[in-house]
């Protein structure tokens, strides 16, 4: 393999497009996770403390504040 | 793929879809291995503070824990999967983040880049969070005080990301003035620290004080654990996420 030097100037990576989509999908990700995770039922009245529930150790190890 | 040669992997651009798969794929494992760092650390830590919940008499008006909805063992299997899906939502957002700020990263491969991203995504969204807000056990914190400890977790968290863009604002102007590694690392380490300094003293510290009879090793134990399983899962990003995709970007192996 060989190496040529200088072949890397300091930007050696090109730009790459992100699409819409994963922003997108970020965003709901993050929802969702708030959804199961901090929300008390404020959002799924009914949902909210069930899925508080199962998530709650992983809620508390991941460090986010609960009571 | 082989008149590629002499060129380095990674100056041919990756398509955005390969490696969020592959970063994607990466948060899976991560949050498989601090899931199992969970059920093997955290949940140690965690049990004594539910002996302490459960040997308070007085039972806790509105928001009960444990054998009602869940038993311990659903909510470990909850405990588990928590952290799995949190490690791929996480590699999720931090797919699109990496896609955005790739040509800025140091390194020259894609697994250089993606490990650089994860430990700044470590120290700003668990490190300093950590610092700010120690993680706390369940029986430690106090219900009414929740709302506010959740504002400042968030507070901190928004705080964290706008300091590690605005350093990368600094790096990326001190490199177009020619300023030299050793020149643009110091002054990023600078910035860093001041930023931490800030958001450590002026955003409001947690109003909660941790009652009597809760012993301070169970919450020492347990931050430290907790503090082990973000660690897990962003060390597992950055190595397995940033494995993959390089494989991805790589191309075959030439010799």
């Amino acid at each position: 393999m060989t190496s040529v030097p200088h072949a890397h100037p300091a930007t050696a990576a090109s730009r790459i497009a992100v699409p819409a989509w994963a922003w997108a999908l970020a965003l709901l990700g993050l929802f969702g996770l708030y959804l199961i995770a901090q929300d008390n039922g404020a959002v799924l009245a009914s949902m909210g403390g069930t899925a508080h529930e199962f998530f709650h150790d992983a809620r508390h190890s991941l460090g986010m504040p609960c009571h | 793929m082989t008149e590629v040669l002499d060129r380095p992997s990674t100056t041919q651009p990756p398509g955005f879809g390969t490696l969020f798969s592959r970063l994607v794929a990466g948060g899976l494992v991560a949050g498989a291995l601090a899931g199992v760092f969970s059920l093997l650390v955290t949940e140690r830590a965690i049990a004594p503070a539910l002996d302490l919940e459960e040997a308070r008499t007085a039972g806790e008006a509105g928001h009960d824990h444990g054998e009602e909805l869940f038993s311990r063992g659903e909510q470990l299997v909850g405990g588990f999967l928590g952290t799995v899906l949190a490690g791929v939502v996480l590699a999720v957002v931090f797919a699109a983040v990496y896609g955005a700020v790739r040509h800025r990263l140091p390194g020259r491969t894609d697994f250089a880049r993606v490990t650089v991203l994860a430990a700044v995504g470590f120290a700003v969204l668990a490190l300093l969070p950590a610092l700010k807000l120690p993680a706390s056990p369940p029986a430690v914190g106090d219900p009414d005080t929740v709302g506010t400890r959740t504002a400042i977790y968030g507070a901190t968290l928004l705080c964290g990301v706008v300091a590690a863009v605005l350093v990368g604002v600094l790096v990326q102007a001190l490199r177009a003035r020619g300023v030299g590694v050793p020149g643009t690392t110091v002054a990023a380490v600078v910035a860093s620290a001041v930023a931490l300094a800030l958001v450590l003293v002026l955003v409001p510290d947690n109003p909660d004080v941790i009652a009597a009879d809760v012993p301070a090793a169970v919450v020492w134990d347990f931050r430290l654990a907790s503090l082990g399983q973000l660690a897990v899962l962003w060390a597992g990003i950055g190595l397995a996420g940033g494995w993959f995709a390089d494989r991805a970007t790589r191309g075959p192996r030439v010799r």
